[in-house]
């Protein structure tokens, strides 16, 4: 008997050891593919700059966006990582530490150093977007995500500060940041005239735009899936420890995204759009997909689809040129999803004794991602620019950046541009948002 | 060369080599800081160098 009770207790250890073995490589398994998908997010913002570029700056635009991926993976290992642990109470660090998210949190500043690189096409110079980029991707964005983005982040236990999708931690702040460098960096020669109207700079690929799109939305679902905790054996969290399912990421992801898109077409008719409108969806719906009933996701999605593009249109009037929006869908996009989650989530119960969800904490919180990202954007970039290592030259800009910089053709043999590729006012959908 | 501390399975976590020299794992970090921010330095010489061209 004592032999038989010996030796169920071993197969016990061992079967208690095989479980939490099985548990670890599970979740590691799960990060591992979320990290896959968002390299799609990378991909897609890839197709998407440069199908949005002249064919005479395709490859220039190309390259910029692959270089920003390369160069956030050895920054956010030297010290991204570093900031989002040990920077949660403000700016002072509180300790060093390490952990098994840091492949996620690294894509996740790709993601940021590729929503800005966008805005940016056609005439800034590599070596002050790579400085601009790294600034964003591994301290900036990061510094947010420690304040209002971890359990004990100086947002979450005095505000109650809620963005499970990252609305503010990653779009907002990405989307003042690139505000802040386009007002600096000035607009593409060409975009406007003299008067202050504004010229339509035709993409050269629309299909290969959306196309991007489309893989970026494919991105997103690793994204979202790397904003839930994965603990083995117990119920998933979200980052600030609450319960959630992956079943209210998926509702709400989805219905968010297609009210997005409806709410674009509606007011747009623009396939570029509607795309970008299934992105404003997302995020306008992304601070609160744990709790959300899903026609609400939906109908914020709509709403954020519907309002976005008016923006860029007067992004536009007021002189600034965000070449693919990133303005309007990041940043106001972001917006939406931070303020809507103290409207319709108010209340909702935090852990450990913070506050509970409040349109006041949203409102601080959103407040707080749109200086995050603008102050440090509009400050280095003008300090960039004093020094000559922002704005490619007007004349270079003319002649186009691939055949000044880039040693190979994106279009060899079989395709002649044509020789318009700048618009006059109101020629042909001079606004696709108006 | 023998490189390795490890010399055994047996609790073994990862293997590479110098793990066991703390200045030797410094220079590796110094070099990828150096390669990381030495090529922006480079990419604004080659740019300028490009637009002086053109």
């Amino acid at each position: 008997m004592e032999q038989e009770l010996a030796a169920l207790t071993e197969r016990l250890a061992a079967l208690e050891s095989s479980t939490a073995m099985s548990g670890t490589i599970n979740s590691e398994i799960f990060y591992w593919w979320c990290t896959a998908l968002m390299i799609a997010i990378h991909a897609g913002f890839l197709a998407y700059e440069m199908g949005a570029s002249r064919v005479k700056n395709v490859l220039a635009s190309g390259i910029k966006n692959i270089l920003a991926f390369a160069f956030m993976v050895p920054t956010f290992y030297f010290f991204g990582w570093y900031i989002y642990l040990s920077f949660y109470n403000g700016l002072l660090p509180a300790e060093d530490a390490t952990g098994i998210f840091w492949a996620a949190f690294t894509l996740f500043a790709a993601t940021t150093a590729s929503i800005f690189s966008g805005a940016v096409i056609e005439r800034i110079q590599t070596a002050g977007f790579l400085i601009l980029a790294i600034l964003l991707g591994s301290v900036v964005w990061i510094l947010g995500g420690a304040w209002g983005w971890h359990p004990t982040g100086w947002l979450t236990v005095k505000f109650g500060y809620h963005d499970v999708g990252a609305a503010g931690v990653v779009h907002m702040v990405a989307g003042f940041f690139a505000l802040g460098v386009l007002i600096n960096l000035g607009p593409r020669v060409g975009k406007f005239n003299a008067d202050g109207s504004a010229n339509a700079i035709f993409a050269h690929n629309i299909p290969f735009t959306i196309t991007g799109l489309m893989l970026i939305i494919v991105g997103f679902f690793g994204f979202l899936g790397g904003c839930i905790i994965y603990m083995p054996g117990e119920q998933w969290i979200n980052i600030y420890g609450q319960p959630t399912t992956l079943s209210a990421f998926a509702f709400n992801t989805l219905m968010g995204m297609a009210g997005g898109i409806i709410g674009a077409w509606v007011k747009t008719r623009d396939p570029f759009w509607m795309m970008s409108g299934a992105l404003i969806g997302i995020f306008a719906a992304a601070s609160g997909l744990d709790v959300y009933y899903p026609p609400v996701a939906f109908v914020l999605g709509t709403f954020g689809g519907f309002v976005v593009p008016m923006v860029a249109v007067w992004l536009e009037k007021v002189g600034i040129d965000d070449a693919v929006g990133a303005f309007p869908v990041h940043g106001i996009g972001g917006l939406i999803g931070v303020v809507s989650c103290g409207v319709f989530a108010s209340g909702y119960p935090n852990v450990d004794g913070m506050p509970p969800v409040s349109l006041w904490g949203q409102i601080v919180g959103a407040v707080t991602m749109a200086v995050l990202g603008f102050v440090p954007g509009y400050v280095v970039s003008f300090v960039l620019n004093a020094v000559g290592l922002l704005r490619v030259p007007d004349h270079i800009q003319e002649k186009g950046l691939d055949i000044v910089k880039v040693p190979v053709s994106a279009y060899p043999e079989n395709y002649t541009p044509g020789p318009v590729n700048v618009a006059t006012p109101g020629s042909v959908a001079a606004s696709p948002a108006e | 060369m023998n490189t390795s501390p490890i010399e055994s399975w047996e609790g073994a976590e990862a293997y590479f080599t110098y793990a066991d020299k703390p200045a030797i794992m410094m220079l590796f970090l110094l070099l990828a800081v150096a390669i990381t921010f030495g090529t922006i330095i480079i990419a604004a010489v080659h740019e300028k160098h490009a637009y002086n061209e053109h």
